[in-house]
């Protein structure tokens, strides 16, 4: 490849960024993809006509087409650098503006021209910077301070793009998570209600998390949104969120916030007094989410992630719905109805111990992970439920020994927690 | 299964720090910082901290100060919590923490509290367990803890405490072993480990060690050596390390080592790189691995630098 300035490069970008505003998608891509690409279809947006003479572009260094930016990860290198040192000098500049102009009594019309040129250039550059390094923190401040001071409803909405645009490739960018956050909490302060931003907030997440699995930020934004959403929200995320967990069984995330979704529910229920009908809906609610993760257990064999979600649903109904009634009286479940419920649940429990123990097939070592979760998901119960009936603890000790030996001081440890030896 | 290849780690980390010519390697230089505590940690486990340049390195630091008080993670970049802990604790390793304005500093940290007793990261306002533990630990090291409301910092940090006994980033988020070693650290620091249902904890953070021998760092997650350091370090501070299989986790961290270029990597025959070799390392040394300095599981300084912090007038 013939040597480029790096300097007219990060022209190309920024004159691309700027003529394409609604680009959705970035991608590094390596030069011969680019053939490729164009090869699609010839009237691919000619971005070697470019200005300031970049004709070192005929090699093609950036693609543009549908909203799309693929970045030839040939320049990567150069294009950093110099998005780096334009975006160090520009915000240098414009602090030292701010200091020296705000320290003298009257402010000047040219300080204003200026100082808005300056904020022109770091918003330009820091976001060409933020494309190529997306957790570079000094870059996404510069913007915060500069969106804040102009206190500007399609500002903040640009942010809130840009954060999208860098997640699309960068989906684990804690930086780019956190100024979403941090947008969305003064739009919602200063414009609109927080709860039409979730509905759309739930959607980005879905999708990111469709191409990058078990993604901690991701689900842990939307965990973030629950304590904004109102109860009908909150019923429509679990009805959205479970076919999705139930294509995606080994996502844990998924299922935590599930689990989130349905403790917030369980947090309000007791003080929700004008709405007796929520006690039991709520009740038929995580009878529900029992019976389907029951379910997703007999047919996705030896899922961990099943098992835990199981482990929660499991203590909060015997924890919570036991004493219900005696929290709030006036509901339409009473207390006998409860402790009968408890026993049908138990027994139901160790039944489903007992069908998963049986192992069909020992060459398939799935059965014997579903055997070995369902081992330590009644062990887990004997030591945080203390009405659940005790086991053998050493009969599950061999048991789990013959399954998964690799684990003998594993098993060791828990067993000791289950009391009854 | 081999030995720790010593020489080559600290040659990988020696050289690693000076190469520019790749994107990849550039890309990280926002958080050098961080960079330079794994890569000077590791040596100083190893016993090779001799072979850096120590005025270099303490001359650099201070240029990473801001006015504030608080550390970028590079000269010219904007301080955060995340880069004034190591910078604390890179001093510490050399000994050299009276070149610092402590309470300057302590200020800095300090003034991230909010009323919750969380913390910030830095002015923009992001909370996570993680900045509780920074600031615990930093102001620990800097004998400053009472700079901040210590029974607020500790409420909010149990209030992160979830069903399954581990902790999240904030309070309702999913258990991770990242954040399940700040909170533990930061609750053992301050002498509230009491906070802690310890069998369940112990429970959730056994589970994480696979039949291969390494962790990972929350359920159906692959084994990362990272998490050596994380969930190993939690184990040992809730007193229940005895629950895992420590000798197949050494030779799950030693099948990880490039033994011709040195560095360690997250799983055997990935890429390494300077955060993994640390934790390798440090959780080799948590592990009692033959001829490493003991490390301190809270404080994640050898033992004999924590001493020498806390015991020195």
């Amino acid at each position: 490849m013939t040597r480029v300035n790096p300097s007219h490069l990060l022209i190309e970008l920024e004159h691309v960024l700027e003529s394409d505003p609604l680009i959705d998608e970035v991608g590094f891509v390596h030069p011969s993809q680019f053939l490729v690409l164009n090869g699609d279809q010839p009237q691919t947006k000619n971005i070697s006509e470019m200005p300031s003479g970049s004709d070192a572009n005929a090699s093609g260094n950036f693609w543009n087409r549908d909203h799309k930016l693929g970045i030839s990860i040939g320049v990567l290198l150069p294009l950093y650098n110099a998005a780096k040192q334009a975006f160090m000098e520009a915000v240098e500049r414009y602090k030292k503006e701010l200091k020296e102009e705000y320290g003298e009594d009257s402010v000047s019309a040219s300080f204003f021209n200026s100082l808005d040129c300056l904020e022109n250039d770091v918003m330009k550059h820091s976001r060409a910077l933020l494309l190529l390094s997306s957790d570079f923190g000094t870059a996404w401040n510069s913007r915060k301070q500069i969106v804040s001071k102009k206190q500007q409803l399609a500002m903040f909405v640009d942010e809130l793009h840009l954060s999208k645009l860098i997640l699309s490739y960068s989906p684990k960018s804690e930086r780019a998570w956190s100024h979403r956050r941090w947008a969305i909490k003064i739009i919602s302060r200063k414009f609109v209600n927080l709860q039409e931003i979730v509905e759309e907030e739930s959607e980005l997440v879905k999708g990111l998390a469709e191409r990058s699995k078990m993604n901690y930020r991701a689900w842990n934004h939307r965990c973030w949104l629950v304590s904004y959403m109102s109860r009908g929200q909150i019923l429509h995320e679990l009805r959205k969120s479970k076919d999705w967990a139930g294509l995606n069984v080994a996502d844990s995330s998924c299922f935590h916030y599930r689990a989130r979704l349905l403790l917030w529910l369980l947090d309000h229920v007791g003080n929700c007094n004008q709405d007796a009908n929520f006690g039991v809906e709520l009740y038929l609610v995580w009878k529900e989410e029992l019976n389907w993760v029951e379910g997703l257990i007999k047919r996705y064999i030896g899922r961990e992630a099943l098992w835990l979600h199981r482990r929660f649903l499991s203590v909060c109904w015997i924890n919570h719905f036991a004493t219900l009634s005696l929290n709030a009286p006036g509901q339409d479940i009473d207390k006998s109805l409860l402790t009968h419920d408890t026993d049908i649940f138990i027994s139901n429990e160790l039944q489903l111990f007992q069908s998963c123990t049986v192992i069909p097939d020992n060459n398939f070592e799935d059965y014997k992970a579903q055997a070995t979760y369902a081992a330590t998901y009644i062990m887990w119960l004997m030591k945080q439920v203390p009405e659940f009936p005790k086991v053998e603890a050493s009969k599950l000790n061999i048991l789990l020994k013959e399954l998964c030996p690799e684990k003998s001081t594993i098993w060791d440890g828990l067993i000791s927690l289950c009391g009854n030896i | 299964m081999g030995e720790l290849v010593v020489e080559k780690h600290t040659k990988y980390i020696v050289t690693v720090e000076k190469s520019k010519d790749s994107f990849e390697s550039v890309v990280m230089e926002h958080l050098r910082l961080n960079g330079a505590y794994w890569g000077l940690t590791t040596l100083d486990i190893m016993g090779k901290l001799d072979v850096v340049d120590q005025d270099e390195v303490v001359s650099w630091i201070m240029q990473c100060q801001h006015e504030s008080g608080g550390f970028g993670g590079n000269i010219g970049h904007d301080p955060h919590l995340l880069y004034t802990l190591s910078a604390i604790q890179v001093l510490g390793l050399f000994n050299k923490t009276d070149v610092l304005d402590i309470d300057k500093v302590a200020n800095y940290i300090a003034g991230l509290q909010n009323a919750d007793g969380s913390f910030n990261g830095d002015i923009w306002g992001e909370v996570d367990t993680r900045f509780s533990y920074i600031a615990i630990c930093s102001l620990a090291l800097l004998r400053r803890l009472d700079k901040i409301n210590v029974e607020k910092a500790v409420e909010y940090i149990v209030s992160c405490k979830n069903v399954d006994g581990g902790f999240g980033c904030t309070p309702g988020a999913e258990s991770h072993a990242g954040q399940i070693f700040c909170c533990v650290g930061a609750l053992a620091i301050t002498g509230s480990l009491d906070r802690v249902d310890k069998d369940l904890l112990g429970w959730w953070l056994c589970e994480r060690q696979l039949k291969s021998g390494g962790l990972n760092g929350r359920p159906e997650k692959l084994a990362d050596v990272c998490y050596s350091w994380w969930v190993l370090s939690s184990l040992i501070m809730i007193d229940r390390v005895h629950w895992i299989d420590k000798d197949k986790l050494i030779k799950f961290i030693l099948d990880c080592q490039d033994k011709e270029k040195g560095g360690i990597s997250d799983r055997p025959d990935d890429a390494v790189d300077v955060f993994h070799t640390y934790f390798g390392v440090a959780g080799l040394s948590l592990l009692e691995y033959p001829g490493l300095k003991p490390v301190d599981p809270a404080y994640a300084l050898p033992v004999d630098v924590v001493n020498r912090i806390f015991f020195s007038k």
